[in-house]
């Protein structure tokens, strides 16, 4: 398909502008018009979002927990976390810790016949705390959980406060977690928990992308290394929060931060090395902070986000020859790049199909802070992508989270406690 | 509305040199937004009651919020996010600093 790329500065233009209810106007004939409207608000850190075919919407609270906007828009609170009130159940173990908490939810592709619902959390009921995959079957009515099963117990959190920008205890966590429409299998993508040696191993689940089925087995086709835990997709990746599939041949593909720099996107195949090994005296590096190497050389202060790559690299072609290439290197900045969705529908004009990318926007030693949607058009062999900037209706925030709604609409989550619907006029 | 705040309230709450000097400076709270909408909203959020794991910031006095971005600048650390505030404090002068005490505490209580 030939595609209409919007120039950068025209997009920013427009947007800057934007405001809730706002219409954006083609910037060019063959690019929809654009709306939007506020579907919740005051919300504590919306995390993810997850549909019914009749517009149900699951939403998580990362210190809060799962409720679900019903068709009508009544909301209903169904499973809480430790200290919470209102909700129907209560779950104590389940807690949120800075970067940790509740983060991704996901439907099961069989939600008729089964009613299962998945979310992605910190727990308790394992020292020092992990990340759990759970499954809840939801009642008729969607007012309530129960029959909690935890398919994956032992993804890595980080208990303790370290050496590092953002340093604190539970960094680092992933936490995106979506059923593939084509395989059927659970993708679940997790983090580097600011431990060095967990992106290269084969033994701890922080730094991957897990692909199982609902009941959190190795799904059928993983090919990590010898000696690797055989629910892992791909390993070497730092933290990854966004992740969507391909339209036609479903193939994953992800969005992962990257450290003072370069935020990449990724297209996955089966057994993939990301490249990313923060651990001390490699690659010519030496000793680092708590062992960690992943925001040296220089980690308080700002610094040329080339001569950081060059000496602590998202993709280590040199130790790893035959690590995964990133479709897209964010101009090697780092802006906090998260969720991530496929538009879907003809509604979208020259847009249909093409991947929009959330980013929540940080800016360090003079960067800028780069809060956006971009539109990309990622090659099909995954060797490269073209960004422009998506023009907003609406004004800009920390975009955590992009999903497609049933209706054709474009859902959005932001840090600052509101989810939206962007639609075409 | 333009806010003052003497040295010898500086003094009395036990700040430094550097705090005082930029206590006696009139906070304007208009030129505080305007700095607030560049430089903090993006983590602090629009009402300040902080986002992901980045702390809110309601509530706070306009004391407290010139000490702590005195203390950023001279890169005394303070909590997990120190680094980004490093960066972002670097260049302000204690008159940035006193504005967005203005506004902060004037518009986020």
């Amino acid at each position: 398909m030939n595609r209409q790329i919007i120039p950068w500065s025209l997009c920013a233009a427009v947007a800057a502008g934007g405001l809730t209810g706002l219409s954006i106007g083609a910037a060019a004939a063959s690019t929809p018009s654009l709306t939007s409207s506020t579907v919740l608000s005051d919300l504590q850190d919306p995390w993810d979002m997850a549909f019914l075919p009749d517009g149900t919407m699951f939403f998580t609270e990362k210190c809060r927990g799962l409720s679900v906007r019903h068709e009508n828009g009544d909301v209903a609170h169904l499973l809480g976390m430790e200290g919470t009130d209102g909700f129907a159940e209560t779950a104590e173990d389940l807690f949120c810790d800075g970067q940790a908490g509740m983060l991704g939810v996901a439907v099961d592709p069989e939600f008729d016949d089964n009613r299962f619902v998945y979310i992605y959390s910190a727990s308790r009921l394992s020292e020092p705390g992990s990340n759990r995959v759970v499954r809840m079957v939801v009642n008729e009515d969607l007012t309530g959980v129960s029959d909690r099963t935890d398919i994956i117990d032992d993804i890595p959190y980080k208990p303790q406060a370290s050496d590092h920008p953002f340093g604190d205890s539970g960094a680092h966590n992933g936490g995106r977690i979506r059923f593939n429409p084509g395989s059927g299998n659970l993708y679940v993508t997790t983090g580097d928990t600011h431990a060095g040696h967990v992106p290269q191993s084969g033994t701890e689940l922080g730094g991957k992308v897990l692909r199982v089925d609902r009941n959190g087995n190795a799904a059928e086709g993983n090919a990590p290394p010898e000696g690797f835990d055989a629910r892992i997709y791909t390993y070497g990746h730092r933290n990854v929060q966004g992740i969507a599939f391909r339209p036609g041949d479903h193939t994953a593909v992800i969005s992962e931060h990257g450290p003072w720099h370069t935020d990449e996107i990724n297209v996955l195949f089966a057994g993939a090395n990301s490249g990313w090994d923060p651990r001390p005296n490699m690659a010519g590096r030496g000793d680092c902070p708590d062992d960690y190497c992943g925001y040296s050389p220089n980690q308080m202060e700002g610094m040329d986000p080339a001569e950081r790559a060059a000496w602590m690299p998202m993709t280590d072609f040199e130790t790893y020859p035959d690590a995964m290439a990133p479709a897209w290197e964010n101009n090697q900045l780092s802006q906090g790049i998260s969720g991530m969705a496929y538009l879907a529908g003809d509604q979208w004009g020259d847009w249909e199909d093409m991947l929009v990318v959330g980013y929540m926007g940080i800016g360090f030693g003079g960067t800028p802070v780069g809060q956006r949607i971009d539109l990309m058009d990622v090659a099909e062999d995954g060797s490269s992508a073209e960004a422009s900037e998506f023009p907003l209706p609406m004004g800009s925030g920390r975009f955590r989270s992009l999903v497609m709604g049933p209706d054709g609409a474009l859902y959005v989550a932001l840090d600052e406690g509101e989810i939206h619907r962007i639609s075409v006029e | 509305m333009r806010m003052l705040w003497g040295a010898a309230l500086a003094a009395g709450l036990g700040l430094g040199v550097a705090a005082a000097t930029a206590l006696a400076l009139e906070g304007d709270p208009a030129a505080g937004e305007a700095r607030y909408a560049e430089n903090c909203v993006n983590c602090h959020g629009r009402t300040g009651r902080g986002m992901a794991s980045f702390p809110s910031i309601q509530g706070r006095d306009a004391e407290f919020i010139v000490d702590r971005l005195l203390s950023y600048r001279a890169r005394e650390m303070v909590g997990a996010n120190s680094a980004l505030m490093f960066s972002l404090s670097e260049e302000l002068t204690d008159q940035q600093i006193v504005d967005l005490a203005a506004f902060i505490s004037t518009a986020f209580p």
